[in-house]
């Protein structure tokens, strides 16, 4: 029987807006086709045992709550993490984890401050939130050919990708990434960033099958495709809102 | 010359304010906010002349605020004490200005020399520029509307921005939040804690993902250690590293001899001797409230008897838990706001033990939150967990599509979830369901809340809610 280990990566400081849902969206989707999976909490001072888990996620906390863990994630967690996106690991990072993936934040009083460099991306602070809803255009969603992924974003962040990064979709409404280049989150191996929550996974099954394929592609060589499932209420809600806000 | 315009302003505006309240109560539309606004644009010093002529009670905090008032007014009758109030929940500036207009008399006097003002966090700062409070209730900080607020200390940081502009006003606080009980601290006012003892149903939530909005010390971002949590991230914290902890409370509850679906009955220590009283309103939640209010019937001396007289009979307020009795069955409406308040709401409907139809109404509009994945902050077990008696759930509102997902991850059974956007189809069905004795529950959001009561007045004649 195949089995899904997922680590949480600091939930009871990285969970501002609904990033719970992702998880939910991933046991749920998961067990509903009779896949084993645990969840694995991994908070300030406990180890990141980079090759236990099969899907790493990280959401986004206030400021306040990441000034509490960003000595934790640069000096304990630093090197297993980055060594686990390299083997091909599976990471959902959202919002505050997308910049934590990334090289530096920089504020808008011009301090810098260090992220994990897992990936080719930066932030520079900015003073208006960049809030609303959001959707982009994903390239290659398998269950879904119009690959529109539905979301709400709420940043202050801008955030801009480098060499070796590519976009996780482009910009249909809504700001993205930074509001100026028209690109939604990023993508670098087996790691998908966005901005988007809301919760981004519910919402949107056929990206998180896509993420679930992923892993269990990863882990189990024999492992073929996911059995379909009925999606008509997650399909209302998420065409609700392109009905509402992109003219068809 | 100055001096005379601004009193010819001030008139002006106050007629002004005046006539529109009266012009929109007879069109119907209520107008709670609007006569203050344009009060204000004639006069914006109108606040504070209209302030200075009355002993003000302000509450504010995230959730409770109207409960809060509604005891504190039902106080204020039992002790004979003339005030007036925001009834409406109309909390921003230009809502507490109408009602201060609404009050005066044409020569400018107060007729209810005491004012009870339930006022938003943020609009508090702006309002502690203009008036000087004698009593500030805070009742708790949770995360709530983070589109609109940004971060919820900063909502904490409005409260004490606004208490520094008014180191006289006596400060009653809930000591069991590290955020609020936090804004006793450092300051010249009196300061007055209310808080919980440990109870049997103070819940064990350590390690939950869920509703932790606090669980890392305010000052050196230690982890705080609780002696026990009564609901969310409130209890008995204390920072192992600087030593904050939850403060003595001078008002605390030692008991809860019942809770049930109807009321609770509480034992309340004061200074001046404990007593048990029978608590209006159900809900865990609300026994805070009742607790808010004590307190302050404490700080102003009243007697026992008359605030248990009070905590007996006082109604609560426009949609929460306002029921509406149809015959045989019942309505019940209860306003959702953010993940704390839901939570706390679904264990009352846990302790319901007949079968029950429940309706969640979400609106994203800007008074409700344009970001609506607070639902997934939601603690949706309780629910999940008395589902085989709640035989339909209905979702209606703007996202109610999105709230049928919601539902569904949180392990809902989707036969049991029926989408229906028309509020009127989804009464009538919802309703049609019922056997005698039970009871609809409407959950709505604040703008889902105004429209499904516009359909509740005009089908069973209920009150206006201004009144």
């Amino acid at each position: 029987m195949y089995e899904i280990n997922i680590c949480h990566l600091y939930p009871e400081l990285l969970n501002l807006y609904g990033d719970y849902g992702n998880i939910q969206a991933l046991v749920r989707r998961l067990e509903w086709r009779g896949i084993n999976v645990q969840v694995h909490s991994v908070s300030i001072g406990e180890p990141f045992l980079q090759d236990r888990y099969d899907i790493v996620f990280m959401g986004g906390g206030q400021n306040y709550e990441q000034d509490i863990l960003h000595k934790d994630l640069l000096m304990q967690k630093k090197e297993p993490l980055i060594e686990a996106v390299e083997n091909g690991t599976v990471f959902l990072c959202i919002c505050g984890g997308f910049q934590l993936m990334g090289r530096y934040y920089k504020l808008s009083n011009g301090k810098e401050i260090e992220c994990l460099g897992a990936m080719n991306h930066w932030t520079i602070g900015y003073e208006k939130r960049l809030t609303g809803n959001l959707i982009f255009k994903m390239e290659g969603l398998k269950q879904q050919p119009d690959g529109l992924v539905v979301g709400f974003e709420n940043h202050s962040g801008k955030t801009y990708l480098g060499d070796g990064v590519s976009p996780l979709g482009k910009v249909v409404y809504g700001n993205g990434n930074n509001g100026e280049d028209g690109y939604e989150g990023a993508r670098y191996k087996n790691v998908f960033c966005s901005y988007s929550h809301g919760s981004l996974l519910p919402k949107n099954p056929a990206l998180t099958d896509e993420i679930i394929t992923l892993a269990l592609k990863r882990k189990y060589k024999d492992f073929v495709s996911l059995q379909p499932l009925n999606d008509k209420i997650e399909t209302l809600a998420r065409e609700s809102m392109i009905k509402r806000l992109i003219k068809p | 010359m100055k001096k005379i315009i601004n009193t010819v302003r001030f008139y002006v505006a106050l007629l002004v304010g005046k006539i529109s309240i009266h012009l929109l109560r007879i069109t119907g539309s209520g107008g709670t906010s609007l006569p203050g606004k344009l009060a204000m644009t004639i006069y914006p010093e109108i606040l504070r002349t209209l302030g200075a002529k009355y002993r003000i009670i302000m509450i504010t905090g995230t959730n409770g605020k109207t409960t809060t008032a509604r005891i504190i007014e039902q106080i204020l009758t039992e002790n004979h004490i003339k005030y007036t109030s925001n009834k409406s929940g109309a909390n921003l500036i230009s809502g507490l200005v109408t009602t201060l207009i609404s009050d005066v008399k044409l020569n400018a006097s107060p007729t209810s020399p005491t004012a009870l003002l339930e006022v938003d966090e943020a609009a508090f700062r702006l309002a502690s520029k203009y008036v000087n409070p004698a009593v500030l209730v805070v009742t708790n900080f949770f995360r709530d509307q983070l589109d609109r607020y940004g971060e919820l200390f900063s909502a904490v940081e409005a409260v004490r921005e606004g208490i520094i502009n008014n180191p006289d006003t006596t400060l009653i606080l809930n000591g069991d939040d590290s955020l609020c009980a936090s804004l006793g601290k450092d300051v010249q006012n009196p300061v007055i804690y209310y808080g919980m003892d440990e109870l049997p149903e103070s819940e064990e939530e350590n390690g939950k993902a869920y509703n932790n909005d606090a669980s890392y010390c305010l000052y050196c971002k230690t982890k705080y250690e609780y002696l026990y949590h009564t609901y969310s991230h409130l209890g008995y914290f204390k920072c192992p590293e600087c030593g904050y902890e939850r403060p003595e409370p001078l008002v605390h509850i030692v008991r809860v001899p019942a809770m049930t679906s109807e009321f609770t009955s509480a034992v309340i220590g004061t200074p001046s001797g404990s007593f048990e009283a029978h608590i209006n309103l159900p809900g865990f939640y609300n026994i805070y409230n009742a607790l808010a209010a004590v307190t302050f019937a404490e700080v102003l001396g009243f007697s026992h008897e008359k605030t248990i007289k009070a905590l007996s009979c006082f109604e609560s307020g426009f949609g929460r838990m306002e029921s509406i009795s149809l015959g045989e069955k019942n309505i019940q409406v209860i306003l959702i706001k953010n993940p704390t308040g839901l939570s706390q709401v679904l264990k009352y409907l846990a302790t319901v033990d007949k079968p029950s139809v429940i309706c969640f109404m979400i609106n994203d509009n800007t008074a409700d939150g344009t970001d609506i994945s607070w639902l997934y902050d939601v603690d949706f077990e309780p629910l999940k967990n008395i589902q085989s008696r709640i035989p339909q759930i209905f979702v209606s509102g703007i996202r109610a599509e999105d709230m049928a997902v919601r539902l569904k991850y949180a392990g809902i059974f989707t036969d049991h979830i029926i989408i229906e956007k028309n509020n009127q189809a989804m009464l009538d069905s919802a309703l049609n369901m019922l056997d005698v004795g039970e009871t609809l529950f409407i959950l709505p959001t604040y703008t889902a809340l105004l429209d499904i009561r516009k359909l509740l007045i005009k089908r069973f004649k209920l009150k206006n809610f201004w009144q």
